[in-house]
């Protein structure tokens, strides 16, 4: 029997949906297509590759939220060829598939 | 014959959306196996923390934030206040406000019912890949079109892997760290981006920030890192500019 769960956990599903629509809509709703200064513009391209790195690289290097260069160096290795890759020929199941084999085959060798 | 001219175009029109919506659908396909295990960790997540199966899917359907999500039946099961599990879980979403601001300057012109839909399915893929295709300097006509043919692929699929764990609990294979594939399939769509050195110092403060900031409470982190791998990349910025302009 699958179950609905109490009005308390239904509730809190609302108040995170319609909070986390208000941040998705904020910039896009209130902006409303008015340009942003060009200093602001530049400081907004610069902070995807910023707020991706930061995103990505723990999940990377870092295993049970500790850097630990002895499990994680296939990973490592796996993203910098599919970096590597993508940087090259761009595209993005090649570099997803290199990555992961690369990853796995580092990991065998060890 | 006027008439039938603008029927010709608005058929035009209708093909040319439909074939963006398509071409988004399908350079989303790749996102997909990378949602598997973290939807279905997250589906089961939510039944132990008491929200039902059908809550776990309503949470996937309408939140569509995977670690919110997780961090919101963490703070349940953990038997926190209702009001700090919600804060706790936007706090989380914050970053979407950068992508919100980053997504306003693509969007001029949109009417509000466009923006609604912007803001809708508004995650890091439908993000960054949208963002990905704007810097290659293709042509953005029917941009609204590739980005929901994006979103109409992963949204059901991010349902449906919730669905798998709520209801049946299954598990993929940890040794096969299927979860690997979300930051590849970020690098794969970011380091094309990487054009400039403020680019490149941009990413790499981040990326140094990102992990010695990585202990700090709900991701909190990770806007901090931002901030500090922005102001690195203009400091960066404004340096090579100003040592071009002395060369001059």
């Amino acid at each position: 029997m699958s179950e609905w769960g109490s009005v308390n956990g239904w509730l809190a599903i609302a108040g995170l949906a319609i909070g986390t629509f208000l941040i998705r809509y904020s910039f896009i709703g209130f902006l409303a297509g008015r340009r942003l200064s060009p200093l602001a513009e530049r400081a907004l391209q610069l902070a995807v590759p910023a707020i991706f790195a930061a995103l990505v690289i723990p999940l990377v290097v870092m295993h049970n939220g500790e850097l630990n260069w002895a499990t994680r160096y296939p990973h490592a290795i796996g993203m910098v060829a599919a970096g590597v890759y993508a940087w090259w020929r761009g595209g993005m199941l090649i570099p997803i598939i290199i990555g992961m084999a690369v990853m796995h085959g580092v990991s065998a060798l060890r | 014959m006027t008439e039938v001219a603008v029927t010709d175009e608005a058929i035009e029109t209708k093909r040319a959306r439909l074939a963006a919506f398509f071409a988004g659908a399908r350079q989303c396909i790749v996102f997909m196996p990378s949602y598997v295990p973290f939807g279905m960790v997250c589906g089961v997540a939510a039944v132990q923390a008491g929200l039902g199966e059908w809550g776990a899917l309503g949470a996937a359907a309408l939140v569509f934030a995977g670690s919110s999500q997780a961090v919101l039946t963490q703070f349940l099961s953990g038997g926190a206040p209702l009001l700090m599990a919600v804060a706790s879980g936007l706090v989380v979403n914050l970053r979407m406000a950068v992508y919100s601001a980053a997504i306003s300057q693509r969007v001029s012109g949109a009417s509000r019912k466009e923006r609604v839909l912007w803001a809708a399915f508004l995650v890091d893929q439908t993000f960054i890949l949208n963002e990905a295709r704007h810097q290659r300097g293709e042509h953005m006509n029917h941009a609204l079109a590739f980005y929901l043919g994006c979103a109409m692929v992963i949204w059901p699929f991010w349902i449906f892997t919730n669905a798998l764990g709520a209801f049946a609990g299954a598990k993929v294979p940890a040794s096969w760290q299927l979860d690997f594939t979300i930051p590849l399939s970020f690098v794969a769509m970011v380091v094309p981006m990487l054009k400039t050195r403020a680019h490149l110092a941009a990413a790499l403060a981040g990326a140094i920030a990102g992990v010695a900031l990585y202990a700090l409470p709900l991701k909190t982190g990770l806007i901090a890192a931002c901030v500090f791998g922005t102001c690195v990349g203009m400091l960066v910025d404004t340096f090579f500019k100003r040592k071009h302009e002395v060369s001059l």
